[in-house]
């Protein structure tokens, strides 16, 4: 972990309900900042280089479509889990972002989705 | 900070001991090296020379900062070399530039990351440190790269960096030497890049990082140019500069335009440039 004292930003997270992993990414180059996981959890250096890719692809998109919005967030249903990619921050260019893994089967989606938007909003700045 | 003076320095340091090359370079005798300092717990520096010279600069056995000629420092405040006597003092007194590092300990921008990340903006400030630091790495550990006689320490001269681990950082390399792969065709970080010539820049939407390197990028620019001048990861300005040959906002002089849909190969994926195994590095597991 490249920096380990950010999985305190983490700790949250875990408190979803089916939690089996989140990630601190750069956005810009894909590098796990820092990761908290179950024991049945995805590989995080797989599941957050995914993550960096989803959000370079729509970033793109956005660039090309030039409407002005800016990336909220990314929900992703697997037939076992929920995929769901938040930037961290209120900057127009986050610069991390917030994955989480959760199991479809003990997760309450719009719960989860809520607890995330939260939390984000909850970092201090 | 002359660059000139520190090359030549460290190339001296790096000639008194010179590994012998292997098959695929000279990468892998260093990474040999920084294990074997980590297993040792060493504290001290290792010079390196080749097409990136610089040092690595451990702590305990921890790598607490890296330095190549050819990536963008920190500040000068925490340039290790300079400490040394390895660069020209009068660089790091050039006009704006803070002063020279203060005595062992005094402090550092990563200091503050022993405590804890517990807000965004300082998350953010840990990062951009950590970034150059990684950034020299991945460059200092190219096949052209030798490393000369490790020169232990009390007392490191660059402050209370954050410390990490080898091993993490070594992969980390690696992932990135294979991104770098990926776009070899396309967009090294030396290649001279140019603004599209019709240039219409309402017609596509760019954050302010982007925006930075567009408004710097001219005839004979480099995205390690680019990095130099704003002090940002090469690396990172190399994948940004690809995303605006994307976009279709830069173009490589000489090569032919990207197609019609924009594609330019097989693009960056970090998926592909990850191995399939599981992350072992999280925090503790929960039930």
């Amino acid at each position: 972990m490249i920096l380990p004292e950010a999985g305190d930003l983490l700790t949250p997270a875990m408190a979803i309900d089916g939690f089996r992993l989140g990630c601190l990414v750069d956005a810009s180059t894909g590098m796990v900042l820092a990761s908290a996981q179950s024991e049945d959890a995805p590989a995080a250096p797989t599941a957050a280089a995914g993550a960096a890719d989803l959000v370079n692809v729509l970033t793109l998109l956005n660039g090309k479509l030039a409407t002005g919005e800016i990336l909220e967030d990314v929900m992703i249903t697997f037939s076992d889990s929920f995929f769901m990619v938040r930037p961290v921050g209120r900057d127009t260019e986050p610069r991390i972002l917030l994955l989480v893994v959760a199991d479809r089967h003990r997760t309450n989606l719009a719960m989860a989705h809520r607890s995330l938007r939260d939390l984000c909003a909850s970092f201090p700045a | 900070m002359s660059q000139n003076s520190r090359r030549t320095r460290v190339r001296q340091l790096a000639e008194s001991v010179w590994p012998g090359r292997t098959v695929n370079g000279y990468a892998n005798l260093i990474a040999a090296r920084l294990r074997r300092l980590a297993d040792e717990g060493s504290t001290g520096m290792l010079p390196v020379a080749g097409r990136g010279d610089g040092a690595v600069f451990f702590r305990g056995g921890q790598v607490v900062n890296a330095e190549s000629s050819r990536t963008s420092l920190p500040s000068p405040r925490t340039s290790g070399l300079a400490a040394l006597g390895l660069t020209r003092r009068e660089a790091s007194h050039s006009p704006g530039a803070p002063g020279p590092p203060g005595p062992p300990g005094e402090g550092h921008p990563g200091e503050a990351g022993l405590v804890a990340a517990r807000s965004v903006s300082r998350l953010t400030g840990m990062l951009e440190l950590t970034e150059l630091i990684i950034d020299a790495l991945t460059e200092l550990l190219s096949s052209e790269s030798r490393y000369a006689k490790f020169r232990p320490a009390e007392v490191l001269p660059v402050g209370q960096g954050r410390p990490m681990p080898v091993e993490a950082l070594l992969t980390e390399v690696q992932r990135r030497h294979e991104v770098q792969r990926q776009l070899a065709a396309v967009l090294t970080p030396d290649t001279a890049v140019a603004r599209h010539p019709s240039l219409d820049p309402p017609a596509a939407q760019v954050s302010p990082t982007q925006w930075s390197l567009l408004a710097r990028a001219g005839d004979g620019t480099t995205p390690r140019g680019l990095a130099m001048q704003l002090g940002r990861s090469v690396f990172g300005t190399t994948i940004e500069v690809y995303r605006l040959l994307e976009l279709g906002l830069l173009v490589v002089p000489g090569r032919p335009p990207p197609p019609a849909d924009g594609r330019l190969g097989t693009g960056i994926s970090f998926i592909r440039a990850v191995s399939g195994e599981r992350g072992s590095d999280a925090l503790p597991a929960v039930s």
